[in-house]
């Protein structure tokens, strides 16, 4: 299939794109690797009048660290995350999260972490041809009022199955995003709305400039499940992370669990999250049980909609959770 | 068989370098002056009468050459047999499934062409559709075609007599049901054809086909011209499994839309339009009854198969009886009757597989397994028990000749070390044992057999014509191979014409596992012959008697005097300047029973040689997500003679990775209301090279008497052992005999817990006994 028609913009810095962005606005898409973008327009998805390239902007393609954060530009190929000794050392959530995405030629000619933070939520009643779409009713990601994948449903349950974010909040991970004349800062679990169909809280002349990871002495991992060893979305993952107490190194002082692939974005489960504080890091008991809840409280907006069987990724909740917490927290 | 330069030797393929590099030519590529692109309107729902189709607004639009509907194509229907013609290539009365061709377009481009097919206006009135074989069979009212009550395409009875008084000797008798979902193929190449029409009428098509004599028949009958002016041309083609067995309808449109614009038409299936449009594996229910004696001898059987059709035909009576024949070959049985139903739903076609109903086969097996396990004997020994022997008949009356079935399980067992292994494994690790048999051809009546002729050019290189034809197997290498061989040349001396129906000769096509054993063979006789013309003219020349030579290298010497010799190219100019032809010709007829028929007369000579085979395959199953980690699998095959180990390697490891590691593990359809949820390479889960184990390939000879070399059947039919291999081997691993196929993480899984749970129950019930 060929792709719909379009003008290609390639702005020379940061200065000019946001110009552009601010021009076009709605008209127009980011285009950086462009694995999910093109991949949408030849499915007939959607049909950009402008796409605006960040191929010259070498200026959003960096990772470092600054003032006890890890700040990694939005355009950073997943190859250069990978192999980052920071990130490692500090983020091994990110880390694990960007080797899982694609295949190793994409994380290294295509994909950017800022494109995957940024990709659509995902279902396979929507994902799929003109032809397919026919012959029934829209549903709402597709401009009409119905839900396949969960019966009568108000807004859009497709699912968000970046691997990326999911390791990135469980991280506490901020994205800083640029407007002409205007920059903002937003926790990342705060950057989704309640519906599938613009599951992020972004103006179309917004850019995603860079994404800040606290650097705290905390130990993450990142665990997911697929059909395939590579080009696969997980069909359920989870980022964890816990930060041992500065007083009593073996103990809890921050957990953070969230569980991706299961709703329209990461879930982080405050409740299960904060069932760990104050617990020893090697009480596998406590951790069973805080990946039970995270079980419990995920599942429910849970769709079946990206694969496998509901009941299959539902169940796969707790023994992600609890394999992620252990590996977590056994990091040296 | 040393005194043979190429074949049995590691040759590289002829193809190989060509298409590595991206220089092959496959039918998308193909641009021919003034082409146009062709797209097809599909039916958007499963179950629709037609009640009109305005096309007026497509014809208007600037740029649209042409707009085909039923109307242009005077009801010409399609079938494999003249029993099972119900499908029109374009639908007039109404639309059975979601992807059903309702008309076609050809345009100056892509984009004008689908902007067409929106224009085209279908008024539909929706029908109730059945998606369900067991409910179809049921209803005596939703019929999808009028003509077959209850919705019974197919009914496929063999039965060999005493099966009731065989089960009354048995001394231990199992029924179980087994279930598979249907597959897709996901050849590397989507389909497409090229169509045009010349200036003396003649019809030339480019496509990817499994014979293209196949192809050539139907397009003479719909377009009522002689064969002679159908010409199906050669061209690269990237893959069949059994889907591209028969004309497709985009062939028909494609040629129709050419006709009508006077223009050469190219039509590209999307990835969604060659799952939907082309043809599925079948999915299939299969109750297996058998009944052992003491020893595990295989006394009765009876097995009933409720294969899911689709909206048509297709292949339907040839894929209602493999997947039994492929088991009543590899196995004996004293008796044994079968039933087969392939039934009509509003799903799209189901057609020939590789695997040949991965439901069946390891049903077959895994109920062995269930057997050996009541009667305290291990996978092999019960298969030894049962395996076919050389010098047997099936059950349906076809005389084995060659069989290495004990050889290939022996092989397999040693260097799996299954025995080693075998109930000694720590928990969640398993062994597994499948086998398998194919047919090498079936009857095919007039275009049962091959031809070939080999011309000599003044410079002493041969052009060798066959109408083999290769899908990506090596069957191009395999002509060559066995032509430079034959005529002392080196593979760089043969230019190959072949599968093309304007220059060569009938033949049975390449999906029966023929093309060896029927096409091979065919150029070896005419070889044979061509260098018997050169040896006498050489013989003069050298005054020894045309006995006493031999061909090696370009040159023509004597056996026992290898000194004495004359070039190749010496010898054909001699010969032109002596007025005697260095052409010849050749061909090979497989004696089979012609009486035999799929569905009147299944009994009789199948084909001339069966191949046979085992696989063994180990894993480890993770006890918290079902996930399979497959460790290694082992892969022993009677070839027959390996003409060139190197290609067959590729077949083995193929099939397990299509029969077993994708058929198996990951690889099935879903389903909202007959619309394919996973029609694309993203959603069907394909196995890549990453996910693929550690593979021993053994390749066992058993020489059968009448394929060229000993050759047979090679490597295909590993897939349905893989399939049983590793079926076995993860039921093996979790306790639990596992009959729903493929077996994904959460049927595992799900198995795993009901396991415990029943163990569970079974400690409380002691524990209050004991109370």
């Amino acid at each position: 299939m060929l792709l719909p028609g379009f003008d290609y913009l390639d702005p020379k810095n940061l200065e000019e794109a946001l110009d552009l962005l601010a021009v076009h606005k709605e008209d127009a898409k980011v285009l950086a690797g462009g694995t999910d973008l093109l991949v949408r327009m030849k499915k007939g998805l959607l049909a950009p009048k402008v796409l605006i390239s960040l191929k010259s902007l070498n200026e959003l393609s960096y990772i470092k660290e600054e003032a006890g954060c890890i700040k990694i530009g939005a355009r950073t190929p997943l190859a250069d995350i990978i192999a980052s000794g920071t990130v490692q050392d500090n983020a091994r959530a990110l880390s694990q999260a960007c080797e899982k995405i694609g295949a190793i030629t994409m994380q290294h000619y295509r994909g950017t972490i800022g494109g995957n933070i940024l990709q659509d939520n995902r279902c396979h009643h929507y994902n799929q041809s003109d032809f397919h779409r026919s012959g029934h009713q829209a549903c709402h990601k597709n401009g009409g009022k119905i839900c396949y994948a969960r019966e009568n449903a108000d807004r859009c349950n497709s699912t968000c199955q970046s691997d990326g974010s999911t390791a990135l909040m469980a991280l506490g991970a901020k994205l800083v995003l640029l407007s002409k004349g205007h920059e903002r800062t937003v926790d990342l679990d705060k950057f989704y709305t309640a519906d599938g169909i613009m599951p992020h809280d972004m103006e179309s002349h917004e850019l995603l400039k860079d994404i800040i990871i606290p650097i705290n002495g905390a130990r993450s991992a990142y665990r997911r499940l697929a059909y395939r060893s590579a080009i696969d979305y997980p069909i359920v993952c989870a980022g964890v992370l816990v930060r041992p107490s500065d007083s009593q190194k073996d103990r809890i002082d921050e957990a953070r669990i969230v569980v991706g692939a299961m709703g329209r974005a990461p879930l982080f489960l405050a409740q299960a999250s904060s069932s760990l504080k104050g617990k020893k890091l090697d009480d596998t008991d406590a951790f069973r049980k805080a990946a039970d809840a995270s079980m419990d409280s995920a599942a429910t907006f849970a769709v079946h909609n990206v694969g496998s069987t509901l009941e299959y990724r539902c169940s796969m909740i707790s023994p992600l959770v609890l394999q992620g917490l252990k590996e977590a927290a056994s990091e040296k | 068989m040393s005194d043979h330069t190429l074949i049995g030797t590691r040759m590289p393929r002829v193809d190989s370098r060509a298409k590595v590099m991206g220089k092959a030519k496959y039918t998308a590529d193909l641009k021919l002056p003034h082409m146009l692109v062709g797209k097809i309107k599909r039916s958007p729902y499963a179950h629709a009468r037609i009640l009109n189709i305005d096309t007026s607004k497509a014809e208007a639009l600037p740029g649209v050459k042409a707009v085909v509907t039923g109307k242009d194509t005077e009801g010409v229907k399609w079938g494999v047999f003249p029993y099972t013609r119900d499908q029109q290539f374009i639908q007039i009365e109404k639309a059975r499934y979601i992807g059903d061709e309702v008309a076609g377009v050809a345009a100056i481009d892509e984009e004008t062409a689908l902007r067409a097919l929106d224009l085209i206006e279908v008024e539909y009135e929706e029908l109730p559709a059945i998606f369900d074989p067991m409910e179809a069979m049921a209803s005596d009212t939703e019929l999808i075609h009028e003509d077959f009550p209850n919705n019974i395409n197919i009914h496929v009875n063999i039965d060999t007599g005493n099966v009731e008084e065989n089960f009354e000797k048995a001394y231990y008798i199992r029924e179980d049901t087994f279930m598979a979902s249907e597959e897709s193929y996901f050849h590397a190449e989507p389909y497409a054809v090229v169509a045009r029409f010349d200036h003396e009428g003649c019809l030339e098509v480019w496509c990817p086909n499994a014979g293209p004599h196949m192809k050539s028949k139907p397009l003479s009958n719909s377009f009522k011209i002689p064969l002679h002016k159908v010409k199906i041309k050669k061209i690269a083609i990237g893959g069949a499994f059994g889907g591209r067995s028969e004309i497709c309808p985009a062939d028909y449109i494609c040629a129709l839309l050419a006709k009508k614009t006077d223009k050469p038409v190219k039509i590209v299936f999307t990835r969604e339009e060659n799952t939907i449009a082309t043809r599925q594996g079948h999915a299939m229910i299969t109750t297996h009854k058998t009944g052992v004696d003491r020893e595990g001898r295989v006394l009765a059987r009876e097995t009933t198969c409720y294969m899911d059709g689709g909206a048509y035909s297709s292949t339907g009576p040839i894929a209602t009886s493999v997947p039994f024949l492929s088991m009543e070959q590899a196995y004996r049985m004293e008796s044994v009757r079968y039933n087969g139903y392939r039934i009509y739903t509003n799903k799209p076609i189901r057609g020939m597989i590789r695997v040949h109903g991965r439901g069946f086969a390891c049903g077959v097996d895994t109920q062995l397994d269930m057997i050996a396990d009541h009667l305290g004997i291990d996978p092999v020994e019960i298969r030894l028990k049962n395996s076919r022997q050389p010098g047997d008949y099936t059950s349906t009356k076809s005389y084995v000749s060659s069989c290495a079935m004990d050889e290939t399980i022996h092989k397999a067992v040693e260097k799996s070390g299954f025995k080693e292994k075998w109930g000694k494994l720590p928990p969640f690790h398993g062994i597994g044992i499948g086998t398998n048999s194919v047919q090498t051809g079936f009857p095919m009546g007039i275009r049962g057999g091959s031809q070939s002729f080999i011309k000599f050019n003044e410079d002493g290189e041969a052009t060798v014509m066959s109408g083999v034809v290769d899908n990506g197997q090596g069957n191009e290498n395999m002509l060559v191979q066995i032509a430079a061989e034959e005529l002392g040349l080196l593979p760089e001396d043969i230019h190959l014409v072949n599968a093309d129906t304007e220059t060569t000769s009938s033949d049975p096509g390449s999906y029966s596992q023929v093309s060896t054993f029927v096409g091979g063979h065919a150029v070896k006789i005419a070889a044979e012959n061509c260098r018997e013309k050169l040896f006498k003219v050489a013989a003069k020349v050298l005054k020894v008697d045309p006995q006493e030579l031999a061909a090696k290298n370009r040159l023509i010497f004597v056996r026992d005097d290898p000194e004495k010799s004359i070039p190749i190219k010496k010898v054909v100019r001699i010969s032109l300047l002596n007025f005697t032809s260095v052409n010849a010709e050749g061909g090979y007829w497989p004696k089979v029973d012609m009486k035999r028929e799929w569905v009147k007369n299944p009994y009789g000579q199948m084909c001339e040689a069966f191949s046979f085979g085992t696989t063994i395959v180990e894993v480890k199953v993770d006890p918290d997500t079902g996930q399979v980690e497959v460790l290694e699998a082992t892969a022993a095959q009677d070839v027959g003679y390996a003409l060139n180990p190197l290609i067959l390697e590729g077949q083995f490891e193929g099939s397990i990775a299509m029969g077993g590691q994708g058929g198996m593990l990951t690889e099935y359809h879903e389903w909202m209301d007959g619309r394919c949820i996973n029609p694309t390479m993203l959603d069907y889960k394909v196995p890549l090279a990453c996910d693929m184990p550690r593979i021993n390939n053994i390749i066992v000879e058993s020489i059968d008497p009448k394929g060229p070399y000993g050759a047979k059947e090679a490597g295909m039919s590993i897939a349905m052992s893989a399939a049983q291999g590793y079926s076995g081997a993860v039921s093996n691993a979790i306790g639990v005999f596992l009959d729903s196929f493929p077996l994904t993480p959460d049927k595992i899984l799900a198995a795993i817990k009901e396991k415990e749970t029943r163990q569970l129950k079974r400690e409380n019930a002691d524990k209050t006994e004991v109370n």
